[in-house]
């Protein structure tokens, strides 16, 4: 246990580094001034201005010194100024976080939810037309780029039908609105979750229901939803936890790319914003927090894992 | 056999119209007409915001977006190929490094990183393949080590040993052959996963404004106006496009079951 531990802080310690060095790097060793790629590129100053920027940004100062400065601006929640937004970058993502959670927690629990439940009852009665027709719609969804599946929701809910509002979080600032507003781009990207681990799910419950256990439980007479939902599904769900990690990247910027389709105002319309004008410090800043958000969203996994199934705590696999 | 027939097709067609894109094309994509032309006989999908025909756009949009996902499967494959084989024979400090090099690559947000890369450096369909081929190759690495490390100590690699070819030899002659039904549908759903990525990135206009490929159709459409005028004969082809392409490529792993399942959960 201790074997493994040590080896995933050591893991996690070095994807903290690879992020915060590609963040710091990056305008350092580009071609050009790196001072325009910390201020953004359409940002027009005179020179005086620009050597004031230069000292004040620390760009004179030997590369390790610079990088402690900004290594303990990191550690204080200083990630930069925006000079188009005038605004320092911390803030800019602070004000906005809370929407891009929102979208993303409630599609991770629709999704998760239904993914699981429908993908191991589609293993399980995997010889059905309405399994497999199920499958299918699966595959199909999870090839569509989330953006897309949102553009193709937008034309025909909000264009066509008329259903949904056209942009934004809400016009009165209540529940009711926010949900009205929200529904579209949640069911999106929630739609896109319930693909993927539908066949995941889908794939672990098939190899699971071949082993002995179930059989012996079927053999006992216990009724089929119980050896389902109480047996082979504790094991089944071990790869969705896997692939949670792996996925959560994914799913995150799916849901930027929603906000942009929807002009909901999160960190994906900010993105988009930034990079139309190459604004730097927004986009390091971006890449910064969502890159420590998957780092510990497969930390999450793996304390999980050791949870849900003790054998990993016990034999040290 | 017949359940390969349908992508298969597929396939063919958009290699058709990637290859011969001048034989299919009404016109060519330099050529302008009215602006904001709804479909007809001539113009099947009408024409854009600059007068261009849109069925003539889609086909020779079509090799530019098929490159850019094969090309980068291949970078990623043959990366990832090498780190596995090499991380499955070895059993030293190399495999821990190499393993969690893997580690790190597979944590990184992915789509987050190629935009600010794509930022910084304004990126041609060359750079595009390089940087999604680096960042796509740690889950075909994890696939190869962990067939290599079942075959290492199987009769035929001993018998190798035996004669006392040399380690390259071994890898090479004897063991690749054994990975190689994993790598073959990892192949396509890396390139499934590079086609997405690049129309997701021409979404955000972060290509080459030069070329045309899907997802810079798309973007065209969204950002200049085909939503407000509901022209969806304007993006519902590329995005067809990108969908039947991705999901003929993808469902060439998939109807190898096996083969899918190994590839999905690992």
């Amino acid at each position: 246990m201790n074997e493994i531990l040590r080896r995933k802080i050591i893991r996690y310690a070095a994807s903290l580094l690879v992020i915060v060095l590609v963040v710091f790097m990056f305008p350092r060793i580009m071609p050009g001034n790196p001072v325009m790629f910390l201020i953004g590129e359409d940002v027009i100053v005179t020179p005086e201005v620009l050597a004031d920027l230069n000292t004040r940004l620390g760009l004179d100062r030997p590369i390790p010194e610079q990088f402690y400065l900004f290594l303990r601006g990191v550690c204080t929640g200083d990630l930069g100024y925006s000079y188009h937004l005038h605004s320092p970058v911390a803030s800019l993502i602070g004000d906005r976080v809370v929407w891009t959670l929102m979208l993303v927690g409630t599609s991770l629990l629709i999704g998760y939810a239904a993914g699981i439940l429908s993908g191991a009852w589609v293993g399980w009665m995997s010889d059905r037309k309405s399994a497999k027709a199920l499958t299918g719609a699966g595959i199909c969804i999870s090839c569509i780029p989330p953006y897309l599946l949102g553009l193709i929701l937008f034309s025909v809910f909000v264009y066509r039908l008329n259903w949904f509002p056209y942009k934004g979080l809400y016009t009165t600032p209540d529940i009711w609105s926010i949900m009205h507003h929200l529904a579209l781009p949640v069911a999106t990207l929630a739609l896109f979750v319930f693909a993927r681990n539908l066949l995941i799910m889908r794939g672990s419950v098939l190899t699971e229901k071949n082993q002995l256990y179930p059989q012996f439980a079927r053999a006992l007479g216990v009724p089929g939803s119980k050896i389902l939902y109480g047996h082979v599904m504790r094991n089944a769900i071990l790869p969705i936890l896997t692939q949670f990690a792996i996925d959560f990247g994914f799913i995150f910027s799916g849901a930027l790319f929603i906000e942009i389709i929807f002009s909901l105002n999160g960190l994906g319309t900010l993105m988009y914003d930034a990079i139309i004008i190459r604004d730097y410090p927004v986009l390091s800043g971006l890449f910064l927090v969502i890159a420590v958000m998957a780092v510990l969203a497969n930390m999450f996994a793996d304390i999980l894992y050791g949870v849900i199934d003790p054998r990993v705590g016990r034999e040290g696999i | 056999m017949r359940r390969y027939l349908l992508p298969l097709a597929l396939i063919a067609v958009f290699a058709t119209m990637a290859i011969f894109p001048g034989l299919i094309a009404p016109f060519t994509p330099t050529e302008r007409f009215t602006t904001y032309q709804a479909p007809d006989k001539v113009h099947i999908f009408g024409t854009d915001d600059m007068g261009r025909d849109i069925l003539s756009l889609v086909i020779y949009a079509t090799r530019l977006s098929l490159f850019i996902g094969f090309a980068s499967g291949a970078v990623a494959i043959v990366i990832g190929t090498v780190i596995g084989l090499v991380a499955g024979w070895r059993t030293d400090i190399l495999d821990d490094l190499l393993m969690g090099a893997t580690d790190i690559v597979l944590i990184l947000p992915k789509i987050p990183l190629v935009i600010i890369l794509a930022a910084y450096l304004s990126p041609g369909p060359w750079l595009l393949i390089l940087v999604l081929g680096l960042l796509s190759w740690e889950s075909v690495a994890r696939v190869v080590r962990s067939k290599v490390m079942q075959v290492r100590s199987a009769d035929f690699v001993l018998a190798a040993r035996c004669l006392g070819f040399s380690d390259t030899y071994i890898i090479f002659r004897e063991i690749l052959p054994v990975v190689f039904p994993v790598v073959v549908p990892k192949f396509v759903l890396v390139t499934a996963s590079a086609m997405i990525s690049e129309a997701s990135l021409s979404f955000l206009g972060l290509s080459d404004p030069t070329v045309i490929s899907w997802g810079v159709m798309i973007s065209d459409a969204f950002n200049h106006g085909g939503f407000i005028r509901k022209m969806w004969y304007w993006w519902m082809p590329p995005a067809l496009c990108i969908i039947l392409g991705v999901l003929a490529i993808t469902s060439l792993a998939f109807l190898h079951e096996r083969g899918a399942r190994e590839v999905v959960q690992l």
